[in-house]
């Protein structure tokens, strides 16, 4: 018994080793890229063994194994596409192993038609998230910033962004996916508003001039994409003291969740009593503004929720050249925004996105004698899948609901209105995305929304193209077609329209290397069934009509260098445009004044070390705007001067935590006009007097001091700036 | 009976035989690492890491060489490889170990060689994270050499940046060294380097 169990123990062992020493199977081969290059350095080996080795400089490996049957070979190099092979490892001999190019790779050509990108992840990406704050003419405001790229005109006046000849209406605003309805503090004329949303919530911005997914409707021109940071660096506290304000933030985290609160409020009061405009405030603008996000991460999956509500008054009187009183506006706004959405991880390649929004927006505007006050309630829901077959085939299709429900309220004396309207818009998306290899990927997709208000469907084609033309270089193409509805300031008063289409068609070249990039974008945009109606302004008597058309094309540049000057970081915009519209009461096709012909823009940063400071310079320039000149014949037939501004702003590091934070916008002083104001009369002799529009100031100054309070002592508030 | 001790026996042989295996491979590996080819021993690492995948090692050990190749690159795309191939494997490692200041201090240097690859851009980016995570790791293990070197010379580094005195870190990089003639590593292959470098750090800016 005993000696039997013994042998049995011996004879275990020995075949155990035995095996090993015996069955030695040998195998060998070569490894090369497509075009027969060998390859160096890849890894070789069997799949849950110890046995492989790597590639020699000729491509050869061979290695020794004791593994017997069928078995996997694994082969794998980096910005290669990992290779297996099925076989009886007696047969893995003299293998010629060929690895295809890694799709997923920094070579990969990029569908960049249109868009920008400002994101740390991206070799695209032309503004960095710090650029968002640093830029010396945006004063912390993204919107400001984006406003230093090609595409975009300069209409000082107003601070929202007008995208290749289309109004403010026509970019839409997206946070994490879901459409932010009111994205801008109203204002009135000759007072600029800003982004609602602090920058420091979001790093990706997504800018498109044209030519974006089918996942984004009910813009004719552009969109921004504003993403809020998946999971915040660590728990701190910040407090900024400025000379129109103050804000207090924290960030709080925990092991799967984070929370940050920030709070702002801004008066002007103490400004303008310091440096008095042309404006006779009675209220000056004071502003109060929260903002919180929340972010959970799941198993598989990421909660995130946001929420702001901000409350904005002031009331001020005008200078008016009908009226040698002046106007008086006053305006009262309240805003909430909240959204929510999870995505997750199902598995099989597959993901969910489902999200939706709400926005509360309360206006209360009195002019002269005259009251209105609005209410918007606005709702977004969307869900939306993803589906990888492999890294060279990607699905992405979904469908969402806009709800928007208006009401207006208007009094004059003893008259009174009130009207408003509901819009359900249904749609629905799909998208393909297919690589066909580094130098070659094309997307394609169908977008349809239907709006009951309209009884109208629409169906949106849209595809872009990119093939890399050499090493750091490639070209791409762009078509789509593009629906929106009229803005709420027609659609108050009727409904009995359709909706508003244009078609972009875009050539882009994008040259990348080595932290310079330039681009080149020429594009023709078309646009049809713009709304014109028969009075000066829209009102009830007005008859409207999807009369309108027009066009715009031209030619965007952009060039930026961080590499040719030691510490200096610069790049430079160009637009030419050229763009005619026939639409609202315009008697014919003409240049509308938002849509001017030159648009210039450089920004420099530059850093000093043994000063701790950045130094921000940025220069605009924009050719003449159109405005009509009533004493001569024509429409928009007259253009102002050009428009030229140079800002400076000096950040100065105190301290890791601390930050001293200056600028001045329009340093030299120009004296800059907007456009011009004609008397309602004539003079005697026949003369229409005029009023030229200014800024309400010339110059701004603004002093910040920023204080982070972090656990380690070590942040700071640089990327608040 | 016969058949218990048949099957401990088996066992033991078979975890014998996977132990020899292991170490083999893990010897070899610092062979071929010590030799300068690093591509030979990041290779034999990512092979012990798909054999073992309970073992949090062989991917810190695939990760940390791909971090030290980016410092010593000089081809910017190539240091984007190595600083993104450290990324996976770092990822994976994490997976399979918690609280693990050898860990965090391996995340440090490679947002570290994100500073180093574009400070402009990622120095305000990760200055704080990299601190947080030394700070994390000083608290999970205060005297881990590694840990100590790690944070007193990115300590140094940001004090000399803005012009306070560096002295004191001295203090800290001499219990460094102090600790590395002490330091006991949890197996035969857990991370024990690290003293050559303490010292040059030494001669480099306490030595005057």
């Amino acid at each position: 018994m005993k000696i039997n169990f013994t042998s049995n123990v011996i004879i275990f062992l020995a075949l155990l080793s035995t095996s090993r020493i015996i069955s030695q199977e040998s195998i060998y081969g070569i490894v090369t890229q497509k075009n027969g290059t060998p390859i160096l350095g890849a890894n070789v080996y069997l799949e849950g063994t110890y046995d492989g080795t790597s590639t020699g400089v000729d491509g050869t490996f061979s290695f020794e194994t004791s593994e017997t049957g069928v078995q996997t070979l694994l082969i794998s190099y980096v910005s290669f596409e990992t290779k297996t092979v099925t076989a009886q490892v007696n047969e893995m001999r003299d293998l010629k192993i060929v690895l295809r190019d890694d799709v997923n790779s920094l070579e990969t050509v990029v569908l960049s038609a249109g868009t920008f990108e400002a994101s740390d992840n991206s070799k695209v990406s032309v503004l960095k998230p710090l650029d968002v704050v640093t830029t010396a003419s945006a004063l912390g405001d993204f919107v400001g910033a984006l406003q230093t790229l090609p595409g975009t005109t300069t209409v000082a006046e107003d601070g929202r962004l007008f995208v290749r000849g289309g109004d403010a209406g026509e970019t839409q605003i997206f946070i994490d996916g879901i459409r932010v309805f009111t994205p801008y503090t109203p204002t009135t004329n000759n007072i600029p508003t800003r982004g609602r949303y602090s920058p420091f919530l979001f790093d990706g911005i997504t800018f498109s001039t044209g030519g974006y997914s089918a996942e984004y409707g009910q813009a004719l021109s552009s969109v921004l994409l504003l993403n809020t940071i998946d999971e915040p660096d660590q728990e701190k506290t910040e407090i900024a003291a400025m000379s129109v304000g103050g804000g207090v933030g924290n960030t709080q985290k925990w092991d799967e969740s984070s929370l940050s609160v920030n709070a702002s409020y801004i008066n002007l009061a103490p400004y303008i009593a310091a440096f008095p405009d042309r404006n006779d405030w009675e209220k000056p603008f004071e502003a109060l503004a929260g903002e919180s996000v929340f972010r959970k991460k799941t198993e598989n999956g990421l909660f995130k929720w946001y929420g702001a509500f901000d409350t904005t008054n002031f009331e001020l009187t005008q200078e008016d050249i009908n009226d040698p009183e002046g106007v008086r506006f006053g305006l009262k706004n309240y805003n909430f925004y909240t959204n929510a959405n999870y995505g997750v991880a199902l598995g099989n390649k597959w993901k969910a996105f489902v999200g939706g929004s709400y926005t509360y927006s309360r206006t209360d505007i009195g002019i002269q004698a005259s009251d209105i006050g609005n209410k918007e309630n606005s709702v977004h829901v969307k869900t939306a899948f993803r589906k990888r077959f492999s890294n060279r085939v990607k699905w992405h299709f979904g469908a969402e609901q806009f709800v928007t429900d208006f009401n207006e309220d208007f009094s004059e004396d003893a008259s009174r209105a009130q009207y408003g309207f509901q819009n359900n818009i249904s749609a629905a998306f799909t998208e393909i995305d297919l690589i066909f290899s580094r130098n070659l990927a094309l997307k394609v997709g169908l977008r349809a929304e239907y709006s009951p208000l309209f009884r109208e469907t629409t169906l949106s084609p849209r595809t872009s193209l990119a093939y890399k033309t050499g090493k750091d270089s490639q070209v791409s193409i762009a078509y789509g077609d593009f629906y929106q509805q009229p803005g709420s300031d027609i659609l108050k008063f009727s409904t009995n329209l359709q909706a508003r289409k244009t078609q972009h068609y875009i050539l882009n070249y994008q040259y990348v290397a080595n932290n310079r990039i330039f681009r080149a974008e020429a594009y023709h945009k078309q646009y049809e069934n713009l709304v014109a109606y028969t009075t000066k302004m829209p009102t009830f008597d007005s008859s409207f009509s999807n009369e309108g058309n027009g066009y715009a094309k031209g030619i965007d540049i952009f060039w930026r260098d961080s590499e040719s000057f030691r510490n200096l970081d610069y790049w430079v915009s160009y637009s030419w445009l050229d763009s005619e519209r026939k639409y609202q009461d315009y008697a014919n096709r003409a240049q509308p004044p938002f849509a001017n012909s030159h648009n210039l823009s450089v920004v420099t940063k530059y850093w000093v070390d043994s000063w701790k400071s950045q130094l921000g310079f940025s220069y605009q320039f924009a050719s003449g705007r159109s405005y009509t000149n009533p004493n001569e014949p024509g429409f928009l037939q007259a253009r102002t001067k050009a428009f030229n501004n140079l800002s400076v702003n000096w950040a100065y590091l105190l301290a890791p935590q601390k930050i001293l934070y200056l600028s001045v916008n329009n340093v030299l002083g120009y004296n800059n006009i907007n456009g011009y104001q004609y008397a309602n009369t004539p003079t005697a002799n026949g003369n229409f007097n005029r009023r030229a529009l200014r800024p309400a100031a010339d110059q701004f100054f603004f002093v910040g001091f920023f204080w982070t309070i972090s656990e380690d002592g070590s942040d700071n508030q640089l990327d608040n700036l | 009976m016969k058949h218990l001790i048949l099957i401990t026996l088996t066992l033991l042989a078979l975890s014998a035989s996977g132990q020899s295996n292991y170490e083999k491979g893990m010897q070899k590996a610092f062979d071929l690492w010590s030799e300068q080819k690093t591509t030979e021993a990041a290779n034999l690492f990512e092979r012990i890491a798909q054999a073992e995948p309970d073992d949090w090692l062989p991917p810190f050990y695939v990760a940390q060489i791909h971090v030290l190749s980016s410092f010593s690159e000089k081809d910017k795309e190539k240091m984007i490889q190595h600083m993104k191939t450290a990324r996976d494997f770092l990822n994976d490692a994490q997976r399979l170990t918690q609280d693990n200041a050898e860990m965090l201090v391996l995340e440090a240097q490679l947002l570290t060689a994100w500073v180093v690859y574009d400070g402009q851009q990622y120095g305000m980016k990760y200055s704080s994270k990299i601190a947080d995570l030394y700070q994390k790791a000083s608290q999970l293990a205060p005297n881990n050499p590694r840990v100590v070197l790690g944070k007193a010379e990115w300590d140094m580094g940001s004090a000399r940046y803005f012009g306070k005195p560096t002295q004191l870190y001295c203090e800290d990089i001499a219990r460094a060294l102090q600790l590395f003639t002490t330091f006991k590593p949890a197996g035969p292959f857990h991370p024990q380097g690290g003293k050559e470098y303490a010292q040059q750090v030494w001669e480099q800016n306490c030595n005057q």
